[in-house]
């Protein structure tokens, strides 16, 4: 066969996206986003864009942009809407995509003791870091998890998942969250373009990429008014990703621990 | 040639293995009589208990299978909760029958005789055990069976490089070694048992299970080679399965388990917990089958010398941990550990120190690992130490990187009825087999008689 049955998938699926509307651009630069608002772009716009591909995403956050925003929480809304992340209202039950953490305990060995409270007490947005060497990909037994080739997105195949949560403790992040119930029923809003998960599986941020096989950029950056999330490819020397990391000194969570994080901070 | 001479020539002798004068047909007689007997009230008393006990097993997991794992108390970040704690333990106790049959069988550990049989049966009932948590701690169990490599229409294979594949194959196979073991084990005793059957269906069951056993001298030569392969095939197994079960643990960044001494300290804890549970069964059987002839005090302080080791392996391994993460200057390898001896599971942390570590010491003394109750009452704190250490191990996910996940893990109902569910199995297996089955192994505790050797006083040669 020449077109390998993944390749077939996944033109099927970016065609059958980019027929079913463009998505959200304009909905997630509007001031407050709410379903209606999501729902009525993507009705609205229905002109199919050319997939964005790099070779390797990654993403650069600017905490002071994100510090000086308050109490912002824009990138998760958008996020937990787009992909139908049920809210359980409880800890235990918890499933989270991206999420702010303060800064003390996200770099809790990259501080000193002169660090001024401002920033040590500041948000830091924390996600799955698609790592160049995944500590979860290593572990999965099954291959529901997979870093992907051509663009490194530490991907997440739902229907392969067997739920063992192997995922959940190696990741040293926390990025990673497990449906120990229905989810189904917790969706406040559903969205019919994206999959809804079953009970038994784990779940992560996967950089958005059913949004960039439709031409869109990840529903946080686009969310974010404050522009403190740049996302682009670290391999194009004129990226804005590369830009920023020239133009300023970045961090990376937990960086003794090899795993080589694609998400950078300017701190 | 005259006995003074012969005495002279003989290393200074042990003491007698099996006590009460027997004899081959004493040994048949007595040993035989246990599975031929009519069923005693006793027996099936504690059947009953069993089998309902296990039935909470079967009830609990009915229930995971309809509401989901949410019935347990895991959350994100202790994600593996009394499962893989249950797992574990089981697997661990699961290492002594097969180190008494194979191991000490290479070493020519004689006294292995009266107590491989039923310790070998208690491995597998135990592995048995082991294997259903894996199965039932998954998220979608229907779907357990990916983790096999059988080729399907969904171009699905397992990722070799998860230490929960080795798992899969590790016990797996420990489990088909130990069964295909002892079962090469029990032919010939299943014949004697079908020569002295009285009824049809007795001869008909047991002689399809003897394989045709004749014990001639053709039979016995490729039965002892047949047997030596096996035992050179599961000693590497004993310190293969606890190692790979370690690698779960190792292989990750979780701070506390990301460490090169899992492997021996697990397989140290495996013996040792394996050899207190042959101890606790051990002394219940003897008693109630009156088989103190068979397994003497001198097999059980045999054990408790055995346990003595592993059980300051297993406190050397507590202290060493320390030290590397100390060493090491890592912060959360030093949390972790400090976390352990005075965070908020620092119960469970003293509960397995003085079970494992501390109470072991009694058995310097002769007089401490020769008293039947003393070692009894040990055995069992030994049990429960090392099922906290499995505990206080896989708790150190509750401290993981992320403080603002920090959790506190609590078992729910449904987790404790899995657990003492499991232990309804376990005993439900071990009643049906000390029912059914010669409990010591005849014709290997005849080789140890006096009078099986040659060279023994009134011999041929």
């Amino acid at each position: 066969m020449s077109v390998h049955r993944r390749k077939f998938l996944k033109l099927a699926g970016i065609t059958a996206l980019g027929l079913a509307g463009g998505a959200p651009a304009k909905i997630l630069a509007e001031d407050s986003i709410t379903p209606d608002s999501l729902k009525e772009v993507t009705e609205a716009t229905a002109t199919p864009k050319a997939p964005l591909v790099a070779r390797r995403w990654a993403m650069v956050i600017d905490l002071t942009k994100c510090r000086e925003a308050g109490d912002c929480n824009d990138c998760q809304k958008a996020c937990h809407l787009t992909h139908n992340v049920p809210d359980f209202g409880n800890p235990k039950d918890e499933i989270k995509w991206i999420w702010k953490e303060s800064f003390h305990h996200a770099f809790h060995e990259q501080e000193h003791e002169f660090l001024d409270e401002k920033t040590k007490h500041g948000p830091a947005v924390v996600l799955c870091n698609h790592c160049d060497n995944p500590p979860c990909v290593r572990v999965c037994p099954t291959g529901a998890t997979w870093k992907r080739e051509n663009d490194g997105i530490v991907m997440m195949d739902w229907h392969r998942c067997i739920g063992c949560r192997y995922c959940v403790l190696a990741c040293p992040y926390g990025s990673r969250s497990f449906n120990w119930r229905n989810p189904r029923e917790f969706i406040k809003d559903l969205q019919p373009e994206f999959p809804t998960r079953t009970r038994g599986v784990v779940e992560k941020c996967t950089f958005c990429d059913e949004r960039l096989a439709r031409g869109q950029m990840p529903a946080c950056v686009e969310a974010c008014k404050a522009k403190a999330i740049t996302f682009g490819d670290l391999e194009d020397p004129n990226s804005e990703v590369r830009t920023l990391l020239h133009e300023h000194f970045t961090i990376r969570r937990k960086p003794g621990l090899g795993t080589q994080p694609e998400v950078y901070y300017i701190v | 040639m005259s006995t003074v001479e012969n005495k002279e020539q003989m290393p200074p002798a042990e003491p007698p293995l099996i006590l009460g004068n027997q004899t081959f047909g004493t040994v048949t007689d007595r040993i035989s009589k246990l599975a031929e007997r009519k069923t005693t009230l006793t027996w099936l008393a504690a059947l009953s208990l069993a089998a309902s006990v296990a039935l909470l097993l079967l009830g609990s997991i009915g229930y995971l299978f309809y509401e989901g794992i949410g019935i347990w108390g895991l959350n994100v970040p202790v994600a593996w909760g009394w499962a893989i704690v249950n797992f574990v333990f089981w697997v661990g106790i699961g290492h002594a029958g097969t180190l008494i049959s194979a191991i000490l069988f290479l070493f020519r550990q004689k006294w292995r005789t009266s107590i491989n049989r039923f310790a070998e049966a208690m491995t597998l009932f135990a592995v048995i055990c082991a294997l259903v948590f894996p199965g039932i701690h998954v998220g979608r169990i229907w779907v357990v069976y990916w983790m096999f490599p059988l080729p399907n229409q969904m171009d699905m294979w397992p990722n070799f490089r998860s230490p929960l594949l080795w798992d899969v194959f590790a016990v797996s196979i420990y489990f088909t070694c130990s069964l295909v073991f002892w079962y090469t084990g029990l032919i010939p005793d299943l014949a004697t048992l079908r020569d002295r059957a009285t009824t049809k269906i007795r001869k008909i069951v047991l002689g399809i299970f003897s394989l045709g056993w004749r014990g001639g001298n053709r039979q016995w030569k490729h039965y002892e080679l047949a047997y030596l392969i096996l035992a050179g095939v599961s000693t590497p197994l004993v310190l293969s399965v606890h190692s790979v079960v370690s690698t779960d643990f190792a292989v990750s960044v979780v701070p506390g388990w990301h460490t090169t001494i899992f492997p021996p300290y697990f397989v140290a804890g495996a013996i040792f917990s394996g050899f207190a549970m042959v101890m606790t069964l051990g002394i219940i059987t003897r008693k109630v089958f009156h088989l103190e002839d068979f397994i003497t005090n001198q097999h059980l302080e045999k054990m408790n010398k055995i346990m003595l080791l592993t059980g300051m392996m297993v406190g050397y391994s507590y202290a060493c941990e320390f030290f590397i993460a100390w060493y090491s200057g890592n912060a959360y390898e030093q949390f972790a550990f400090i976390n352990r001896a005075f965070g908020p599971y620092a119960w469970a942390y003293w509960i397995m120190i003085s079970c494992n570590v501390l109470i072991p010491q009694m058995f310097w003394f002769r007089k401490l690992r020769t008293s039947i109750p003393v070692m009894f009452v040990a055995s069992i704190f030994i049990n429960i130490g090392m099922w906290f250490e499995r505990f206080v191990i896989v708790m150190s996910l509750a401290r993981d990187y992320l403080p603002s996940s920090w959790d506190y893990y609590s078992p729910t109902t449904w987790d404790v009825l899995t657990f003492i569910g499991s232990f309804g199995l376990f005993f439900t297996l071990f009643l049906l087999f000390l029912r059914f089955l010669p409990v010591v192994a005849m014709f290997e505790v005849k080789g140890v008689l006096p009078e099986a050797d040659p060279h023994h006083k009134g011999g041929s040669h």
